[in-house]
């Protein structure tokens, strides 16, 4: 008997929240996997790139072992992308993943499949993009993620990508929802490193995908309408056609506002705020709020509350959240993983008005540099200039 | 600090690119709840405004989707009785199916269908004030909605088989045949209450001239 | 049974389009027909925006009718002028991105392989020269490569007709047209020849004058996709508005064509031969004629 029918279905309530828990120290890369092996996944394809490979060459051998139901690696990653594309809309439960130029590679798939209303589960193993070439971590992609119309979560840790792993597939097929869910992690940080990861018994796993109960038809000849054109080609010129794409993308925005419930009730929220009531917050994503956690408590030591705020959810963007917590806040500063500063451009558009706190412009490394928690303390402690 | 005011679906027409009302704050209903012009009702309450809506305003149409119009599964053929029997209750009531969502060439018959693509060429062709959207995948009929509110005055219902629509005027969540017949109750309680129906007494569903005519076995060319 | 989806709820069907109701009622589904019963049933396709005498429209015409089972058929395209007439085809037809029609079909296949492993599925992938042979040229070699079960039919113009006529991968050397102001400088791509050598079970090269060969020629591809390989299949199907052939002159420039460099070819692996061969004895059965 092959393994997945081995397993046990239970609901994603009792998978996520009630069943018992063992520690295991492992890397990101296996914690992705253990959630791969208990997401009740039907197919994966990817296409090898470094630090993702780790992952999907796992996922490979949950394959042979019979837990996923077909897998190959593919051409490359418009190829493994647009099988994706095909994949998810015959009904089945999808899984792929990539890493920075990988990414970039494939973005016209991955920004199309909001659009064409497609639920799956996309593992991003942040990596450096520009030139010159670079395996190191650096989480500048997730800046043209943003813009793509994918639910985009961020994880902390190895335990987070355990986590939000499996809550993605569950998130990504809600009818209401109906939308890829992208996990991301700093590459190396967290895919190469090892962290105690809480994870329920591998003997079980999620119910599989109802593809019936999602918002659009399944391409598979057994759902009506016979006459699926479901990627509708609008491509008259006249006012209602426009109106009608206008609408569609009004409608990728309405399904990531509708994310949100779930997020809320699967990860505990889209922010999670330490020391709400510190002058001085930090806000991150990823494996920068590892480190600001660390400025916090060296911080601390030193007589000085700061607060934190973790974002988890990138897209939908916990906007109300931030502006609530940062509403007493005198200054905020938001260390990045990147070149760009994308978390701080989304942190001021969204507290543009709201908030009278100074907003500093930094602090960032990239290219494979890690964040030493003397560099946020300092930006705490002597004020770079804003 | 600024503050935000509640936002109201009410009919249009709303204008050029009304926001879709997810991103307004507007949150779906539970099972048991409805949602009225953007507000959380109990499923009583939303049956009640429905009816209200459906026998006061001009040509009410039932749109049946894909889900309903195709017998694919079972309790298919029990819905659709169930909104056969609703639209019996309505005087002067019309179907007008939208059996897929392709953009259709060359252009669609607003008699015969209602599209995806260009819903209000039906809505404005056939003056409807008031419809009843059921059986058509969540997807297509947010777009749908969305642009009868922007360019119409017709007052939109959802009977959602899933978790409702936020752009429709009125919405049930979750609707099966059970809440469908509730639909049907409250029409019949109001007309015994003594609401008078826009169109009349006369119950009975009237075809549209399209259907009329390939009923009777003629060709038909649309306008 | 997919023929579900094709049956009217109770007490809709007056309210049916007059089109539905004619695919219902006089539909090819669920049936072998014939290229003679040929306005005896309501096409699959019908009214489409393509030109006037167009190739195309009547290469994908002819090749909806050769499908053996459309009923459980999914098509796939992309940019380009067939898929104007395929989305109004009565068949599911997926739209995707540029250049991914042959990974969106290795994903669909393997999908419904999944969901419906005792239904045989089919996929097509219907896209014009430049979605095959230029920007999707890799996932088509690579879906031939990993031997995805499907047919992939090249609706090949030799031209990008859809964007208004620029040079593609399959226009013939010294051609002019946009982007090639000089004539194109490099032989057209030899697609056959590629597909003989990534191993392509069932390969045909051919043009629309031959109406019952289009049908059976699909219909061989399609079987042969289904049960044994990738099929290939390669239609001239002129642009007659790039070219310059007037609408009554199509044929002939198929046929003139068709004589010089574009003459029928059909080669196909032992496997699929001998397997097609037990496809056709068993359709001649005196039980499988009655039901035909």
């Amino acid at each position: 008997m092959i393994k997945t029918e081995k397993q046990r279905v239970v609901t994603p309530e009792y998978l996520f929240f009630e069943a018992p828990r063992t520690r295991s120290y492992i890397t990101g890369s296996e914690a992705a996997n253990e959630a791969v092996r208990r997401g009740n996944v039907d197919i994966a394809i990817a296409y090898p790139i470094t630090p993702q490979s780790e992952t999907m060459q796992q996922v490979g051998e949950l394959y042979a072992e019979g837990y996923l139901r077909d897998y190959y690696r593919a051409e490359d990653e418009v190829g493994a992308f647009a099988a994706m594309s095909g994949a998810s809309r015959t009904g089945v439960r999808c899984l792929t993943a990539s890493s920075g130029p990988g990414l970039m590679r494939g973005l016209e798939t991955v920004a199309s499949w909001p659009g064409h209303r497609l639920p799956l589960v996309f593992l991003i193993m942040c990596r450096v993009i520009n030139a010159p070439l670079s395996i190191q971590p650096d989480n500048l992609e997730l800046g043209y993620m943003l813009l793509t119309g994918n639910v985009v979560l961020h994880a902390e840790n190895q335990q987070d990508f355990f986590d939000y792993t499996l809550a993605g597939f569950v998130i990504s097929e809600k009818c209401e929802v109906t939308l890829p869910v992208a996990v991301a992690v700093d590459g190396f940080f967290v895919t190469h490193a090892r962290g105690w990861v809480e994870m329920p018994s591998a003997d079980l796993k999620l119910p599989a995908r109802e593809c019936y109960s999602e918002a659009v038809p399944m391409i598979d000849n057994e759902n009506p309408p016979i006459r699926i054109a479901r990627d509708a080609p609008i491509q008259k010129s006249n006012f209602i056609s426009y109106q009608m794409h206008a609408a569609w993308q009004q409608e990728i925005q309405a399904a990531l506002e509708r994310s949100r419930q779930w997020i809320t009730r699967y990860l505990g929220g889209l922010i999670e705020v330490v020391n709400p009531g510190a002058e001085t917050m930090l806000i991150a994503s990823g494996s920068a709020v590892s480190q600001s956690r660390e400025a916090v408590r060296q911080a601390e030591e030193a007589g000085k509350e700061v607060g934190l705020i973790k974002i988890k959810s990138l897209r939908p963007f916990p906007g109300e959240e931030l502006r609530q917590a940062c509403a007493h806040a005198k200054r905020i500063i938001v260390p990045e993983f990147n070149c760009i500063g994308w978390l701080n451009r989304e942190v001021r558009s969204t507290l543009y008005g709201w908030v009278d706190a100074e907003i500093a412009d930094g602090p960032r490394v990239c290219g494979g540099i890690t964040m030493p928690t003397e560099m946020i303390l300092e930006w705490v402690f002597e004020g770079k200039p804003l | 600090m600024k503050s935000c005011t509640p936002y109201c679906i009410t009919t249009g027409p709303a204008g050029l690119l009304p926001p879709a009302a997810a991103c307004c704050g507007i949150v779906l209903p539970e099972k048991g709840q409805g949602l009225v012009e953007g507000r959380l009702v109990s499923e009583e309450a939303a049956l009640e405004v429905m009816a209200q809506e459906l026998l006061s305003r001009k040509n009410p149409t039932i749109f049946p989707g894909p889900l309903v119009l195709w017998a694919w599964k079972e309790g298919v053929s029990e819905k659709a009785a169930s909104v056969l029997e609703l639209a019996e209750e309505i005087p002067g009531v019309r179907i007008i199916p939208m059996p897929d969502y392709r953009p259709i060439y060359p252009k669609i018959d607003p008699e015969a269908v209602i599209n995806p693509c260009h819903p209000n060429l039906t809505i404005w062709y056939n003056k409807i004030e008031v419809c009843v959207f059921v059986g058509v995948h969540c997807h297509f009929a947010n777009i749908t909605l969305r642009m009868i509110r922007a360019g119409t005055n017709c007052y939109t219902i959802t009977l959602c088989h899933s978790a409702g629509h936020e752009d429709s005027m009125a919405s049930l969540p979750f609707c099966d045949v059970e809440q469908v017949r509730a639909l049907t109750e409250a029409v019949r309680r109001l007309k015994r209450q003594g609401l008078r129906p826009r169109h009349g007494d006369a119950c009975g569903i009237q075809l549209t001239h399209a259907q009329q005519a390939v009923e009777a076995g003629l060709v038909w060319r649309p306008a | 049974m997919a023929l579900k989806t094709l049956k009217v709820a109770p007490g809709f069907m007056r309210f049916m389009p007059k089109e539905y109701q004619d695919l219902v009622e006089k539909g090819p589904f669920g049936r072998q027909i014939k290229l003679s019963e040929l306005g005896t049933f309501k096409e699959v396709l019908e009214e489409h925006p393509m030109c006037e005498g167009c190739a195309m429209a009547l290469f994908i015409r002819l090749s909806l009718i050769g499908l053996p089972n459309p009923e459980h058929t999914i098509i796939v395209g992309t940019a380009g002028c067939g898929r104007l007439a395929l989305a109004q085809a009565a068949i599911p037809f997926v739209y995707g991105n540029y250049c991914d029609t042959n990974g969106v079909a290795s994903g669909i296949k393997r999908g419904l392989a999944i969901r419906f492993p005792e239904q045989d599925k089919d996929v097509v992938v219907m896209a014009g020269d430049g979605g095959i042979a230029d920007i999707g040229f890799s996932q088509v070699m690579h879906a031939w490569f990993r031997k995805e079960k499907f047919t992939t039919v090249m609706l090949d113009n030799e031209v990008y007709g859809n964007t208004g006529g620029q040079e593609s991968g399959m226009t013939c050397r010294g051609t002019v047209v946009k982007m090639a102001p000089t004539g194109k400088q490099f032989e057209k791509i030899d697609m056959i020849g590629l597909a003989q050598n990534a191993g392509v079970s069932y390969i045909a090269r051919l043009t629309p004058t031959n109406p019952g060969r289009v049908v059976s020629t699909i219909r061989k591809a399609v079987l042969v996709a289904r049960k044994i390989g990738p099929a290939y299949v390669q239609a001239y199907t002129s642009c007659n508005i790039e070219y310059s052939i007037p609408p009554d002159r199509v044929l002939d420039d198929a046929r003139q064509v068709e004589k010089e460099r574009y003459g029928y070819l059909e080669i196909m692996t032992d496997e699929a031969k001998s397997y097609l061969a037990q496809v056709e004895a068993e359709t001649r059965t005196p039980e499988a004629v009655a039901t035909v």
